[in-house]
């Protein structure tokens, strides 16, 4: 019996005569930090947002937790966590109210609810502003509170959109812990992020996709291997080199502007 | 190096870029649909503004043929008030987008201003009033052509007065309007200001013929101002008074550079680069407990938090709150003609049975916009609709409930009303009027569910656009009230020629069930059709 938490067969999107993503094969295990890689308009966002159930596939099957995607959407939303592309916020509730809302979306009983929401707000210092609405919030606070409504029903699978874009240094120590602390507990977490020294630090497994194409995927020691192999060298290879060297990035950051003085 | 191009390449460059910005925006769907509307209600008022022409022309000419001291300043002042309010009606309460943008290109300061004033030209209401004044123009050449050469100065400097006062509203307004809290207060007075144009007609009928000697006392004082200082230029030029009629289109003048230099003032800040946004306030307060939410009998958890949500959402709406007062204050301004000592109050008035029914039906009217464009204020929130373990019908469920308790709470509390100032309204009133008004709520519901899925606009909080409101769904809902209307006023007919009221019951009876049927089937479908317009829906809320 497997043990996967994501996993998708021969997955397509298309936006009109535009492929966004095609036959992506992706395995992510229980338990894994998985980062998910790309250079801008490559998929990441088309494929997060079809395995949250925001975006239909053109065709191909998801499955989170061997639970198919389009024939169990509400079961499969009610054991993952998401933090969308750009937040998605009710930016005029409270924060007390949005994680209280949240709980109770997810299915929490009005009384756990409020109680998580309270160690939530606790947890990343959000408590000192209970009346201020959401829309006064810095992007920072934001980003911490879309977290915590992401995580208040402690799903199985949480997905992560550039969840460390524009947190300041503290606050992304302690999202980091706690994301560490929900891989020990067996949660999977599945994150695009752009910061690729990131991704190496925090992620066990990276998949890499360019031109809707998935062109990689494995451990980074994997990778690493097979970039050493290609390259004959002896050397360990960073993330970013593996990165440049899979989707052929060198060749664009040699090139010159024949006018630029 | 390159060299910064001069004013006319920047000013068709903008003007290309304009013309790209439609164009593009016309590959959508909902963008031909939005073009095809804004056809249709242009050509409508079209209709109107061509039709005023002769009116004005005719007016005009009527007031130099045979001397009439109140014609000509009364239509100036009517351009004048229609050039300086309809904008803002049109466009809406709220900032208004303007050359501010380009700013971080090598714009020159000329190019930046006469953009800020082409904006204000090419305004359809600014064409309409040139367009009146224009029949003005023609009116008086063909009473008098000797009158037209006074007319073509005065009306030229009274448009571009026009413009300036415009487009200084408007620097000014966008000035205020970029804070969030000023917008919000600015939004409530412009609504204010919508009401009390619904005033106007009963206050008259009571106080007008009071107030008649101080009108006419006020009307003297009018040729200190623009409008009269044009009409009496054109008059006093005409009799002779050569000097008299110079020293009113100096007068004019001095209010052109007036409202030139406050126009200036910022459109020089805003070419500064002037950031009036709104500093977020940094306010902490000792931590409190989080309280638990809305527990609603018979409503499942997430449809409880869906409502609070949406409760919590209307209540810090400004404008969208004082929406729901708007009908009580009709009704007590309206019954103020049924006590007028002459009885000159119009008849429907002096019963409550007459106005329990119309009341409710204004009810119905002012907020069946809420039920076309559902998803509007929640933006980027509906991202965690669709991802939430929720039933897209469920949170179409909880918007749909907190619409009929909106209605029904005003109905009840507008029955209140009318039963204390009007009087009594007989049961049969009651009861027919109540099944009329479910039927209502139940067709606009699941025709504005189907327009908030396919028809979604974003809307802010406190601005009031008429342009954040898709055209389709401004036409749909014309459209259903329109049968709705006709619906009713057949029922009523029937039961006029018959004499029998009983038969008005049966028929809303009949289309209670009809309407009961096709919202269950809109509601049946909302999950297939939520998740086939999801793309449509984030892409649109979530920008």
């Amino acid at each position: 019996m497997n043990n996967l938490a994501i996993e998708t067969e021969g997955l397509t999107r298309r936006f009109g005569e535009l492929e966004a993503v095609r036959d992506v094969n992706l395995r992510v295990e229980a338990g894994q930090f998985f980062g998910f890689l790309g250079p801008n308009g490559a998929g990441k966002s088309t494929i997060i947002k079809m395995l949250t159930g925001l975006l239909e596939p053109t065709a191909g099957r998801i499955r989170i937790l061997g639970l198919d995607l389009a024939a169990e959407p509400i079961a499969v939303k009610s054991q993952i966590g998401v933090v969308p592309e750009g937040l998605a916020l009710f930016d005029r509730l409270t924060g007390p109210e949005y994680l209280n809302f949240a709980g109770r979306m997810y299915g929490l009983d009005r009384a756990t609810a409020a109680e998580r929401a309270q160690e939530l707000l606790d947890f990343m210092s959000l408590a000192d502003r209970p009346k201020t609405l959401i829309v006064d919030y810095s992007h920072g606070m934001k980003k911490k509170l879309a977290m915590a409504a992401a995580v208040i029903h402690s799903p199985k699978v949480l997905f992560l959109d550039e969840p460390f874009e524009g947190v300041d240094a503290i606050a992304a120590g302690a999202l980091k812990a706690m994301l560490n602390r929900m891989i020990a507990r067996g949660a999977t977490i599945f994150l695009t992020s752009h910061v690729l020294e990131i991704v190496e630090r925090l992620c066990s497994h990276v998949a890499i996709i360019s031109r809707g194409d998935l062109v990689a995927q494995g451990s980074i020691d994997e990778l690493r291997s097979g970039v050493a192999a290609r390259q004959d060298g002896g050397q360990k290879a960073s993330l970013e080199q593996i990165f440049l060297d899979i989707v052929g990035g060198e060749r664009v950051a040699a090139r010159e502007l024949s006018w630029l003085e | 190096m390159t060299l910064t191009p001069g004013r006319q390449e920047q000013l068709r460059l903008v003007a290309w870029l304009r013309w790209r910005l439609f164009v593009n925006g016309l590959r959508t769907r909902r963008g031909k649909a939005d073009l095809a509307s804004k056809i249709i209600l242009g050509v409508a008022l079209g209709v109107v503004v061509l039709g005023v022409g002769p009116l004005v022309g005719g007016g005009s000419w009527y007031a130099i043929h045979k001397p009439q001291p109140y014609v000509l300043p009364g239509e100036l002042w009517a351009i004048f008030v229609v050039w300086l309010m309809l904008p803002i009606f049109v466009s809406g309460f709220g900032a208004e987008s303007n050359p501010g943008s380009l700013l971080r290109f090598p714009l020159r300061y000329s190019a930046f201003a006469v953009l800020a004033l082409a904006h204000g030209a090419f305004d359809p209401v600014g064409v309409a009033a040139i367009y009146w004044l224009f029949a003005m123009l023609v009116g008086i050449a063909i009473a008098s052509p000797g009158a037209a050469l006074w007319a073509i100065p005065a009306l030229a400097a009274f448009a571009l007065f026009n413009l300036l006062v415009n487009r200084v509203i408007f620097a000014w307004l966008s000035h205020w309007l970029a804070k969030r809290r000023t917008r919000e207060v600015l939004g409530l007075i412009f609504l204010l200001v919508m009401f009390s144009f619904q005033l106007c007609g009963p206050l008259s009928q009571r106080y007008g013929k009071t107030a008649m000697p101080v009108v006419l006392r006020l009307v003297a004082f009018g040729r200190f101002f623009p409008p009269g200082m044009a009409a009496s230029m054109i008059t006093t030029g005409h009799a002779g008074g050569v000097s008299r009629a110079a020293l009113y289109f100096g007068g004019l003048a001095v209010f052109c550079l007036l409202f030139s230099w406050a126009l200036s003032i910022r459109l020089r800040a805003e070419y500064r680069g002037e950031n009036v946004s709104e500093a977020r306030v940094e306010k902490t307060a000792a931590p409190t407990a989080v309280r638990a939410g809305f527990s609603v009998a018979g409503l499942s958890p997430a449809v409880a938090a869906l409502l609070e949500k949406d409760v919590k959402y209307l209540i810090r709406n400004t404008t969208m709150f004082f929406t729901l007062a708007v009908p009580f204050i009709l009704v007590v301004v309206m019954s103020l003609n049924k006590g007028s000592e002459h009885g000159s109050g119009p008849a429907f008035m002096r019963s409550g049975s007459t106005v329990f029914p119309l009341s409710v039906g204004y009810v119905m009217l002012v907020l069946v916009g809420f039920a076309y464009n559902v998803f509007g204020y929640d933006g980027a929130g509906v991202s965690v609709l669709f991802a939430a373990p929720v039933r897209f019908r469920d949170v179409v469920v909880a918007k749909n409930l907190l619409h009929a308790l909106m209605v029904s709470v005003e109905v009840m509390l507008i029955g209140v009303l009318d039963w204390v100032v009007v009087g009594p309204v007989r049961g049969p009133i009651v009861f027919l009027t109540l099944l009329a008004a479910a039927g209502f709520i139940l067709v606009n519901l699941a025709v504005g569910d189907l327009t908030s899925l396919y028809f979604p606009r974003k809307l802010n909080f406190g601005q009031m656009r008429r342009q954040q409101t898709s055209g389709v769904s401004i036409l749909v809902s014309l459209g259903t009230q329109a049968v709705l209307a006709g619906l009713a006023f057949g029922f009523y007919l029937i039961s006029d020629v018959t004499g029998n009221l009983s038969w008005c019951g049966i028929g809303f009876l009949v289309f209670d069930v009809l309407a009961l049927v096709l919202y269950r089937r809109v509601l049946a479908a909302i999950d297939g059709l939520a998740l086939k317009r999801r793309d449509a829906l984030v892409n649109e809320l979530c920008r």
